[in-house]
Formats: C-alpha cells, sequence, structure tokens
C-alpha cells in the first residue's frame, strides 16, 4: 500500500474502469436476468411471466435441446482439434532443431484473420458447386465417393462449421503449450531416460504433469471460447439446414434479433452464462483431483 | 520406478551431463527427420487455405471460373483489386475499423491500468473483492450484453455509433488487461514507491512519472493482443451498426456478396486480402511481442 494515498485517489483510479466495466458488463448481466423473467417484443409493455420462459426452455421447446446439443458437439470438435491438436504439434516443435520461432508463426497466422474472411474461405473450401477445395482432395486421392456439399449435408454441417473455429486458434495453443513445455527441467527427461523410460512414458510421466497448471488454463480459454462461438456457424450456415448446426449462441441471436422475442433471448443468454461458469467448475473439479491423485 | 519418475531425484543431473553424446546417438534420427515431415505437412494444411486465397486475389477470373480453381494461377492481375476497391466501401471500412480499434485500446490499457493501480498498488479494503469482480468478466461470453446493450443504447440514441461498439468490446477485453497490469505491478519493488513517497510524489505523480513509464512493454502486449480481437469483431458491430457510413471491416466483406448478387470470387478475396494486410504486416513485424503477450496472458492465468 502506498503510504501517501489517500480515499480520494482510490476513488480517483478505480471508479472510471469500474464504471465501464459496469455498463458494458456487469449491467447487462443483471439486465439479461431481469429481462429472462418478462415477455418482451421490444415495443409493447413488459409482461411478468415469471419463470415460464425457463420452463419453456427446458421442457417444451425442441430447437433448443437441439442447439444444446450441436454446442456440446462443437465444443467437442474445437477441444480435440485445439488442445489435441495443440499439445501434438507442440511436443513436435520441442524436437525440431530449427525453424521453430517460424512454424509457430505460421501456426499462428489464421488467427489474425477475421471470421468473415475465414467463412468465406471455408465456404469455397466445402462447396460442391463449384467444386471446393476439399470435394476435390477427395477426388485427387480416389476417395470422390465421398464428396458432397458439405454445408448443405445436414450429417456433416455441423462439424464443418466446427472445424474453421478449431483450426484458426489451434496456433495459439501450440503457442502457450509449446512455452509451457519448454519450461520443463531437461534435467527431469534426462533422468527419466537413463532410467530407461520411452518417449511415450516421458510424456505421460514427466511433461504432462509439468503442465498441468498451464493445460487447466488452456482447458479452460478453449472451452469457454467453444461456448460462445458464433460467428462462423452463422455467417457460414446461420444454422441451417434446419436446425443442424444451429447453436445456443446463433439460437439466442435469431430469437432476439430475428423473431424480437427478448426476454426468450435473455434465459436463453443467461443459461450460456450459467453453462460457462458450470463447465469453468467442472474442469477446475476434475483437473484438480486428478492432479492430486 | 514410477514414484522415481514422477518425483526424480535430483542426482542424476550430474551423471547425466557427461552421458548426453550417448544418448544422442541412441537415438536415431529418423525421429527427427519424421517429426519435421510431419510439422511440415500440418504447416501445409494450415497455411495452405491462406496461401489459396491470395493467389486466387490476382488470378483472372475467367482462369479461376474456367481452369482448376486451385492449381498454381497461370496468369497475374491487380484487376481484382481495383473491382474490389471500386464496388465496396473499403477504405471507408478499413478507416472505421482503426477508429474502434484505436478507441477500445485506448480505453482498455488507460482504464487497466488505473484498475490495477488501485488494486495492486495504492490496495484498499476491497482490493480482493474487485479484482475478483474483475476476473469473472474473463469467462462471461459476450452474448450476455447483446440484448441488454441493444436496449440500453436505442433509449439513449446511441444506437449506430462509434462508441456503440467501442463500449462493450474495451468493457469486456478490460478483465484481461486489469489482470496482466495487476501481474506486472507485483514485480515493480515497493521500495521505489517508498522512495518516490518520501520525495513527496502523491499517487497521481507516481502514477505518471513511475508506473506508466515502466510498463511500456506490457502495454504493448495488450494493445496488440487486443487489436486481434477488436479488429475482426463481428458481433458488436453486426448488432450495433446500420448505416454504411460507420461500418467496420467484417461488416464491409460481409455485405461484398450481397452487393455484388452473384459471387466475384475472386475480387471478394482481393478485398479479403486487403482487409487483413494492416493486421498482418503488424503481426509480422511484432510477432514477437504479440506471441509473448498471447502466451503470458494464459500462463498468468
Amino acid at each position: 500500500m502506498l503510504p501517501s494515498r489517500s480515499r480520494l485517489s482510490v476513488l480517483v483510479f478505480l471508479i472510471p474502469p469500474l464504471a465501464l466495466y459496469c455498463i458494458a458488463v456487469l449491467f447487462p448481466i443483471l439486465q439479461s436476468l431481469f429481462l429472462s423473467f418478462f415477455e418482451w417484443d421490444g415495443i409493447s409493455d413488459l409482461q411478468f411471466v415469471g419463470v415460464e420462459n425457463y420452463v419453456h426452455m427446458f421442457t417444451g421447446d425442441t430447437v433448443f435441446w437441439r442447439a444444446f446439443f450441436n454446442a456440446l458437439g462443437y465444443l467437442f470438435i474445437c477441444l480435440v482439434l485445439q488442445l489435441g491438436g495443440g499439445l501434438v504439434v507442440a511436443s513436435l516443435l520441442t524436437s525440431l532443431r530449427r525453424g521453430r520461432e517460424f512454424v509457430k508463426t505460421l501456426y499462428l497466422l489464421p488467427a489474425v484473420i477475421s471470421t468473415v474472411a475465414i467463412a468465406f474461405l471455408f465456404a469455397r473450401i466445402y462447396s460442391s458447386d463449384p467444386v471446393g477445395l476439399l470435394n476435390q482432395v477427395l477426388q485427387w486421392v480416389g476417395l470422390g465417393d465421398l464428396a458432397r456439399p458439405w454445408l448443405s449435408d445436414v450429417n456433416t454441417v455441423l462439424a464443418a462449421v466446427s472445424i474453421p473455429e478449431g483450426w484458426r486458434f489451434t496456433g495459439l495453443y501450440v503457442l502457450i503449450i509449446y512455452a509451457a513445455l519448454i519450461a520443463v527441467p531437461a534435467e527431469l527427461e534426462e533422468a527419466a531416460r537413463l532410467d530407461g523410460a520411452n518417449a511415450w512414458r516421458i510424456f505421460t510421466k514427466i511433461r504432462f504433469p509439468y503442465i498441468r497448471p498451464v493445460w487447466i488454463t488452456t482447458v479452460i480459454m478453449a472451452t469457454t471460447y467453444a461456448l460462445r462461438g458464433f460467428d462462423i456457424p452463422y455467417l457460414l450456415t446461420n444454422g441451417g439446414p434446419g436446425q443442424s448446426s444451429e447453436l445456443l449462441t446463433t439460437y439466442m441471436y435469431k430469437t432476439a434479433f430475428t423473431s424480437t422475442n427478448y426476454g426468450y433471448a435473455s434465459s436463453i443468454s443467461v443459461f450460456i452464462v450459467v453453462e460457462c461458469l458450470v463447465a469453468v467448475g467442472l474442469i477446475f473439479v476434475l483437473l484438480r483431483r486428478k492432479a492430486d491423485a | 520406478m514410477t514414484t522415481q519418475l514422477t518425483r526424480p531425484a535430483p542426482s542424476p543431473t550430474a551423471t547425466a551431463a557427461p552421458r548426453r553424446p550417448v544418448r544422442r546417438r541412441r537415438r536415431p534420427n529418423i525421429y527427427r527427420s519424421l517429426n519435421g515431415v510431419i510439422i511440415a505437412v500440418i504447416v501445409v494444411v494450415q497455411v495452405y487455405p491462406l496461401a489459396w486465397l491470395f493467389l486466387t486475389s490476382v488470378r483472372t477470373e475467367h482462369d479461376f471460373t474456367t481452369g482448376n480453381p486451385f492449381a498454381l494461377p497461370t496468369s497475374f492481375t491487380l484487376d481484382n483489386y481495383a473491382r474490389a476497391f471500386g464496388t465496396g466501401n473499403l477504405g471507408l471500412n478499413i478507416l472505421n475499423s482503426f477508429i474502434v480499434t484505436m478507441g477500445a485500446n485506448i480505453l482498455i490499457v488507460i482504464l487497466g491500468m488505473m484498475a490495477a493501480y488501485a488494486i495492486q498498488v495504492l490496495g484498499f479494503r476491497f482490493s480482493r473483492a474487485v479484482r475478483g469482480l474483475f476476473l469473472i468478466g474473463i469467462i462471461v461470453p459476450v452474448q450476455i450484453a447483446l440484448v441488454p446493450l441493444f436496449i440500453d443504447y436505442s433509449s439513449v440514441n446511441l444506437l449506430d455509433t462509434y462508441q456503440s461498439m467501442i463500449i462493450p468490446l474495451a468493457g469486456f477485453a478490460l478483465p484481461m488487461s486489469v489482470y496482466l497490469f495487476s501481474s506486472f505491478f507485483e514485480y515493480i519493488p515497493r521500495e521505489t514507491y517508498e522512495a518516490a513517497s518520501l520525495d513527496g510524489a502523491g499517487p497521481y505523480r507516481i502514477f505518471g512519472q513511475i508506473t506508466f513509464p515502466l510498463s511500456v512493454n506490457t502495454i504493448v502486449t495488450v494493445v496488440l493482443v487486443n487489436s486481434i480481437f477488436i479488429w475482426n469483431d463481428f458481433i458488436f458491430a453486426n448488432t450495433f451498426v446500420l448505416s454504411d457510413g460507420l461500418k467496420t471491416i467484417p461488416l464491409g466483406l460481409q455485405n461484398y456478396i450481397g452487393a455484388m448478387g452473384k459471387v466475384d470470387w475472386t475480387a471478394t478475396f482481393a478485398a479479403v486480402c486487403v482487409t487483413i494486410t494492416p493486421l498482418l504486416l503488424v503481426f509480422l513485424v511484432l510477432n514477437k511481442a504479440m506471441r509473448y503477450g498471447l502466451e503470458s496472458g494464459a500462463t498468468k492465468g
């Protein structure tokens, strides 16, 4: 604590940032919570409906559940690509002698590109008429039978909208996990190797336990980012065809700004926040407990 | 053996050093080259779409539609760029993105530093609680703010302004900024402040003459990391902005397809290339600082 501080100076420094944070983040959360108990189209009067929005959401709305499970699928694909891919590439990188910086830079490139540009790019990669990149490659390797319009096939569309999001940020996780991996003391690995441990054992018994704190952080980052994923599905398919690529976020957006049902949209967004908090709590509980065992 | 592996004694270090050459010989080079090949393949998969984006933007439309669109271009033209600038409002979009990015960054840096200064340096009774309050913001999804802000903006006539984008962008980035600044301030020795206090400097002077100048590196980090997200923001811009004059790059790009009816892919890709260039240049020039920022954002979290 600064000896010469005064109560006034604390307030002078604290009030402006707190004000912005309240206006942009805290107050809207409370407002959503409030609105979620009403029915409102933005024009007529607010109509108090109690918990009816939530009851409808959980028991009567099939689209909501569809979107919820789609969001879980989206989350799963993003986690596999970002964390699984990130861990594999970062591990490979540590064994590379030269060009590590260069590879990391290349890998991070997609992260600086706007989602709209990425959506354009992938629209063209997935398309079947004109023949897109993916279908072309499949033909070249003799799997032409598998070629299809990836974004209008109900079986593939969810994966097709999840992959760009996973692809985009893989480099970020490579970067973070790599930084953690090179911090593992070389002596530890050396000692294990002398004891006859193979590469897999070194990885599972030394490297991975050592980077666990960073791993927990990356799991939390990747999970919360994937749960709020919106741009790419919205731009590529807008949830379609039907509801096959509808996520909770896109459903919420449409409920609010297409059907102007602000009350119901607010209950969905409250659910998204709760979902994020629960996910973070679960990650802590699961990964921490394993760390203790 | 397991216990030995998880909790290795410090002694092997001494014996390990002289044996290092042995290990290198024992480990076959095939693994290393195999790793190299795998990395190369992954990098190609990762980068090819971007290279293709660029190549498409410099080939003629005829070549793109009639030839194999994925082969190397047989022609080179800058026509697409002319069309891209002719049809859209690219210049204006870039300017708007620039204004929003600057505005939000100024708020994020100054307010983030102020909050961190109050919490970490000045200290007060509820500083831990306030810090916690800010930290919650890191995991709150931005979608929660869309409906409330839309309603609030329309009641105070803020819809369709730069501020309507800047406020939520800055607000949601503030927690991470507060966090990075306060973890940096922890490293500034207390003696520095005490000495300055003894010399009669008050909290404002210390902020301006000690804390601020020392934080330049952290400021660069915070600005770079946030710029990526703000420059590319789609959701707030798409929700709060309606008029063409205020559209940022992501919205400008989105309108491309609509404006031309039939999709003019080569020109669209040219426009994409133009809009990603500013950020890409910054990224390539400052990529070390940016990578450091992205790393520290997570590893200190």
